[in-house]
């Protein structure tokens, strides 16, 4: 009896958080991590300057403009959008496998996305498809195809044994993402590739042009959208199958919904900035703990939180061993790695099947 | 009048593997069926193909007169609710949660539930009598709340015909009667229910009629006193007549449902 009685402590807390209440909360943490990542970096700007650019009451030379504008705020708005994008992407693909340890990382569809995206790059850069790229296309196209596989591969009657999900995607990731070496090698200017795609596979945001950042913005805010009616599709999947089906569920087409829309997601943050880990893993899971389960609530929180910590991160990576960079994907490793094994160990027991 | 379900020749095979070979029976509207037959024999198929989440390989299923497949699967969803045997859910939602996911079928793409959604839910919990759980998580319960959670999740779909998976399974003997209660004063409240049983000694007080599917496939149907034979259950279930389950000639009742 106590022992249940403490065990309904955290979910009755969880359960009457009001959800406006986060989102007003999030939002301002979004914008105020935005204007102190801006401030930051090798030429220091400091954030009353900017805010006075931005009110209108001082300027900023010509310097500092191209600095901020064509510079850090690309770069900035590129991390919030990867890690909103492969959060909520995380989300998804941890409803479609029923498991909370799926991540595009970890499932392959990043991998899938890199070599897709490679293609694009090394041997179609010249084309273009109501303005996105081949790159973003065929992103998209490998890593839905990715994930098909995967699904395929680790589904045993019915369920998706983690053992059988991590395996599978470890393989079929591991073999995605160094086959773009192939590609690259096959592509046309051998010495830029390299670097392009050295900085790809260890998750590097480089700096996006104005361009790039809109279609990637378009790719993120589309997902976002196609996400809302998949949320509560989600909460009924939990169940399993067979109940979503009897609930009238058309379980199929809401799995290649899941499948496409993940993959647009995983195919904007993959072609600006390649292979990040773990983002998709911890961030669904820090907004359980603050909004339970339910994947209506969870969307939006879960965007935002991405945005943040992506941005945070990317700040730091930027920063910590200025002027030298890490790549955004090596400081996710850092942080991304210790909570995926934390979680292993503590769900080993409920996740096991 | 129109049998609420009516199966018409039904044939299911998984594969090479015949299951359900000829099946052909009625519900009427507002009666409660017990099935019962030994494991493996096809019962949660049937149930499966009474649902709808499977269709059947030859002969038609017919729900109020329509053919079940041939019915939008949303629409199905609000007439049919089964209860499953096992539900296993990754994540850590509250008996509330579950339970609203019972009102699906009655939400369109981007609606949320609307207050009449939520009286429904409330009223498929204080019917099974979980309301004072509706915090929990619903993997933290016991064997008997879960069943309850479950039976609730079918009543929130507000079903003409309740299927119910082995519900008195792994539940000890106060949680199966109470369990027996529920479906009863349901039946009462005029939803007609199907039910596979293993407990041969809980059928008669509840269930009206009895279907017995047969080792050699047959489906054979009859009152409770006409089913529960030592004879006709020695042959189904394959026990030696001494060793039987029901050694005298009249059905033993151990317990009997409360009043």
């Amino acid at each position: 009896m106590s022992e249940s009685a403490i065990a309904m402590i955290p979910s009755m807390k969880a359960h009457k958080i009001h959800l406006g209440f986060i989102m007003c909360a999030l939002i301002g943490l979004l914008v105020v991590v935005l204007l102190l990542s801006i401030g930051i970096g090798a030429v220091k700007v400091p954030i009353d300057s900017v805010l006075g650019f931005l009110l209108g009451q001082r300027s900023l030379s010509p310097n500092e403009k191209v600095i901020l504008f064509q510079i850090r705020l690309p770069r900035i708005l590129a991390a919030g959008l990867v890690g909103a994008a492969l959060s909520v992407a995380g989300l998804l693909f941890q409803g479609l496998f029923r498991n909370p340890l799926a991540d595009p990382y970890v499932i392959g569809s990043s991998g899938g996305a890199v070599l897709g995206g490679s293609v694009g790059m090394f041997m179609l850069p010249q084309f273009s498809w109501f303005g996105f790229s081949a790159t973003a296309v065929l992103a998209f196209v490998g890593s839905a195809a990715t994930i098909g596989l995967v699904y395929w591969l680790a589904r045993v009657s019915g369920r998706t044994p983690i053992v059988n999900l991590l395996l599978a995607g470890f393989a079929v990731s591991t073999m995605l993402s160094y086959s773009s070496y192939f590609v690259e090698i096959l592509g046309e200017d051998y010495g830029v590739g390299m670097r392009a795609l050295a900085s790809w596979l260890h998750g590097v945001i480089g700096v996006p042009s104005w361009t790039q950042l809109s279609v990637i913005a378009v790719m993120t805010c589309l997902g976002g959208l196609f996400s809302l009616p998949l949320a509560r599709r989600l909460n009924t999947l939990a169940l399993g199958e067979g109940y979503a089906h009897q609930l009238g569920i058309r379980v199929e087409y809401t799995r290649i919904g899941i499948i496409a829309v993940g993959s647009l997601l995983t195919a904007a943050a993959v072609s600006v900035g390649g292979l990040i880990s773990f983002v998709g893993l911890v961030v669904p899971h820090l907004g359980r703990m603050m909004m339970g389960p339910d994947n209506v609530r969870l969307l939006p929180v879960t965007a935002l939180l991405g945005a943040i910590l992506l941005m945070l991160t990317d700040t730091l990576a930027r920063t910590l061993l200025a002027p030298s960079e890490l790549p955004v994907g090596v400081l996710m490793a850092f942080i991304g790695g210790p909570f995926f094994l934390y979680l292993l160990r503590k769900t080993k027991r409920e996740y096991s099947l | 009048m129109t049998p609420l379900l009516h199966f018409a020749d039904v044939s299911f095979s998984y594969g090479e593997r015949l299951v359900l070979d000829g099946i052909e029976f009625s519900i009427a509207e507002k009666s409660c069926v017990a099935l019962i037959g030994p494991n493996g024999i096809g019962k949660t198929t049937l149930l499966q193909l009474a649902a709808g989440m499977l269709s059947c390989s030859s002969g038609t299923v017919w729900f109020n007169g329509c053919r079940l497949n041939s019915v939008r699967r949303m629409e199905a969803a609000r007439q049919v609710a089964l209860v499953p045997q096992h539900v296993d859910v990754p994540f850590e939602f509250t008996v509330e949660q579950i339970v609203e996911q019972g009102r699906t079928p009655y939400l369109g793409l981007f609606a949320g539930l609307t207050r009449e959604d939520r009286r429904a839910v409330e009223r498929a919990m204080e019917f099974t009598d979980i309301t004072s759980l509706r915090n929990r998580v619903f993997n933290e319960l016991s064997g008997g709340e879960r069943q309850r959670v479950k039976v609730a999740l079918a009543l929130a779909q507000q079903p003409r015909l309740l299927l119910l998976d082995e519900p008195t399974q792994n539940l000890d003997l106060g949680r199966r009667l109470e369990l027996l209660n529920l479906i009863h004063s349901l039946n009462q409240e005029g939803v007609t229910i199907l039910a596979s049983m293993h407990d041969l000694q809980l059928i008669e007080g509840t269930f009206s009629s009895v279907l017995l599917l047969n080792p050699d496939r047959r489906l054979v149907s009859g009152s409770a006193e006409e089913i529960l034979r030592p004879g006709i259950l020695e042959s189904a279930f394959d026990c030696p007549p001494r060793h039987g389950l029901m050694p005298t000639d009249e059905p033993k009742i151990l317990v009997e449902r409360k009043p």
